[in-house]
């Protein structure tokens, strides 16, 4: 597999403020990365560097084996699709996907014909004589990401291109975008807040905080195996549970800090006595009969989604549990649930790190 | 009260004042028309009996007003060209970029626009009389007006600028174009109602300008049409329907160009003039 974006050392400074910190990261041809973190984690920005917008302050950029850090971006030869599309009002929709065409010296008939061919695969064809204000949202999209597509770049760039559609339109172009990036064999680089998307659509997702990458890796690997607390919570949805612990004096098991019976047994030796933080997934914590658990908690607030039910217990440290069978629960009662110590995330108490 | 007849009572207050304010207009069109002796009749008439049209041929032939026109209008168009050529560029740079000295530089240009011609004439005239600019005094004027009105039009298309989001300008750069290209083919074209409705304005200004010219220009042969009207005037003037003529003469093209675009210039100055 060949590089195309390899990023080394990159730092980005705004004044005394450091929005990027350290950046190592290098994507595969062909693979489809998400960027994902809170907002002002530092994920726009890294994207604004690739596509040159910003300048880096120091470290290497390459795309494609070639030093980028003062190529402008009209030389860097990318496409980036931007959250409010950015599609040029004044123009039809043809002339919107011919742009980067025409700049480039590209004769009118070829450029028409390109574009019929890219609105032919997204659906556009019979919008080519409208203006972008005459479009519905979803529309609007697809010709943003036409007009990405149109001239073949070497990576196509997203910045939270979906924020702006309603739910049901969101999910639908998830799908759409990935089948796209498959079907061109391009290389995408896709920035959200969403970890749902960076899941679903990723190959590779990086997780950033304050300027950092705190993990990068397959979508599995981060949830299986958060590298801290903050990619741990960060990942799936309903959030994991964090408790904190103490481990005990035979060093496999944990002294848990909410419930009644408070034990729960680990798959690893760690050293007795310290202090830590237990991970526990809602959807790992299962029901059992009355005696068996390694908890027992008193029910909070129940809410039902029909497919499944989230349950949150009324202890100090809210627990949240996913319970995808029906059952009768109800506020006030105490339940019986257990988890498999395989399934128990331990992250050290002060660093936050992965134990 | 109800609310129609509210609306009715603020609409007949909006009329009273308009006719308020516009009546001396209406003046000037009927003086025009009228007679001599009907011009001074006691209690004056509100509509000219017998319409005397000839006048306005008459002022227009004996003032040379055509030639005072041209003047005008070459001050106005020169104005208007210089102040766009160099406000457009003075616009989009105070509009994209923000810190201190961006700051500083509105400050002191809205401070250029609080300074009065009259003020401002002697410096500028004894600045141009050593410059030698003097010998060609309708470019001196145009120099004048176009340093006085700036502020105002750069004032105007910075907001117009700032309307058009800058994503569409980084999209362009991704798409492959320079910083100077994104600025022709994306920025002006949907800044370009905002500029045109600044340009009308400044051309309004500049036609009707008339503390610089008066100062400036000593030869008749070059002076604008506000100062032809006002050698037109002396201490002992009585003939009040020539000079009416020549003022409608005057004000009715620019009139015209107001009415036929006051929608667009209303709705270019309220809103950022896109979509």
């Amino acid at each position: 597999m060949t590089k195309q974006i390899e990023l080394s050392g990159v730092n980005k400074y705004y004044g005394a403020f450091h929005a990027l910190k350290n950046i190592e990261l290098s994507i595969e041809k062909g693979s489809f990365v998400a960027l994902v973190g809170p907002s002002g984690c530092g994920k726009s920005t890294l994207l604004r560097s690739l596509a040159g917008l910003e300048s880096i302050s120091t470290g290497d950029l390459k795309i494609a084996g070639e030093l980028m850090n003062n190529v402008p971006p009209r030389k860097r030869d990318i496409a980036m699709v931007f959250q409010s599309y950015a599609l040029y009002p004044h123009m039809t929709v043809e002339q919107n996907l011919t742009y980067s065409l025409r700049i480039r010296g590209v004769p009118k008939a070829e450029a028409k014909k390109a574009a019929e061919e890219v609105a032919a695969t997204t659906g556009l064809s019979q919008l080519l004589g409208r203006y972008p204000r005459e479009l519905s949202g979803g529309q609007r999209q697809r010709v943003a990401m036409s007009r990405a597509i149109i001239r073949h770049p070497k990576a196509f760039l997203f910045d939270e291109p979906l924020s702006n559609l309603d739910a049901a339109l969101r999910v639908h172009m998830r799908k759409e975008i990935r089948t796209l990036h498959d079907r061109l064999g391009a290389t995408s680089v896709y920035v959200t807040h969403d970890q749902i998307e960076a899941m679903t659509m990723a190959d590779h997702v990086v997780v950033m905080k304050d300027g950092v990458i705190e993990q990068q890796g397959a979508p599995l690997e981060l949830y299986d195996r958060p590298a801290n607390k903050f990619v741990a919570g960060f990942i799936g949805s309903p959030a994991m549970n964090f408790v904190p612990a103490v481990v005990g004096e035979d060093g496999r098991s944990l002294a848990v800090d909410v419930g009644e019976r408070q034990t729960i047994t680990l798959d690893r030796q760690l050293q007795p006595g310290r202090r830590v933080t237990a991970g526990l997934r809602p959807e790992h914590l299962h029901f059992v009969e009355p005696g068996q658990g390694v908890f027992r908690l008193p029910v909070g607030i129940v809410e039902s989604t029909g497919s499944a039910t989230y349950i949150t217990t009324a202890t100090a440290t809210e627990v949240t549990i996913v319970e995808t069978a029906r059952r009768p629960v109800k506020t006030g009662d105490i339940i019986d649930v257990s988890i498999r110590p395989a399934d128990v995330h331990v992250f050290d108490g002060e660093t936050g790190l992965r134990v | 009260m109800s609310d129609t007849n509210r609306n009715r009572l603020m609409l007949v207050i909006a009329i009273v004042m308009a006719a308020i304010y516009l009546f001396p207009l209406y003046w000037m069109f009927i003086t025009a028309l009228k007679s001599g002796s009907e011009m001074f009749a006691t209690p004056p008439s509100f509509w000219p009996s017998e319409p005397q049209w000839a006048t306005y041929a008459f002022v227009w032939e004996s003032r040379g007003m055509g030639r005072y026109l041209w003047n005008s209008l070459v001050i106005a168009f020169g104005s208007v060209t210089l102040i766009t050529v160099l406000g457009v560029g003075c616009a989009y740079v105070l509009a994209r970029y923000r810190n201190v000295w961006v700051d500083i530089g509105l400050f002191l240009i809205l401070m250029l626009q609080v300074l009065p011609a009259s003020l401002m004439i002697t410096p500028i005239f004894v600045g141009f009389s050593q410059l030698g600019m003097l010998n060609y005094p309708r470019l001196a004027v145009i120099i004048a007006i176009a340093a006085k009105s700036m502020p105002f039009f750069v004032v105007l298309v910075r907001a117009t600028f700032m309307a058009v989001p800058q994503e569409l300008e980084e999209a362009a750069l991704v798409d492959g174009n320079s910083r100077v290209g994104a600025f022709f083919n994306i920025v002006l074209p949907l800044a370009r109602n905002g500029i045109l409705v600044s340009a009308i304005l400044i051309f309004m200004q500049a036609f009707g300008e008339f503390v610089y010219s008066k100062s400036i220009i000593q030869a008749v042969e070059l002076q604008p049409a506000s100062v032809g009207l006002n050698s037109f005037m002396g201490p002992n003037t009585n003939e009040w329907n020539n000079i009416m003529a020549y003022a409608t003469i005057y004000v009715t093209p620019i009139l015209a160009i107001f009415v036929l675009l006051q929608r667009r210039i209303v709705s270019g100055l309220t809103s950022g003039a896109i979509k």
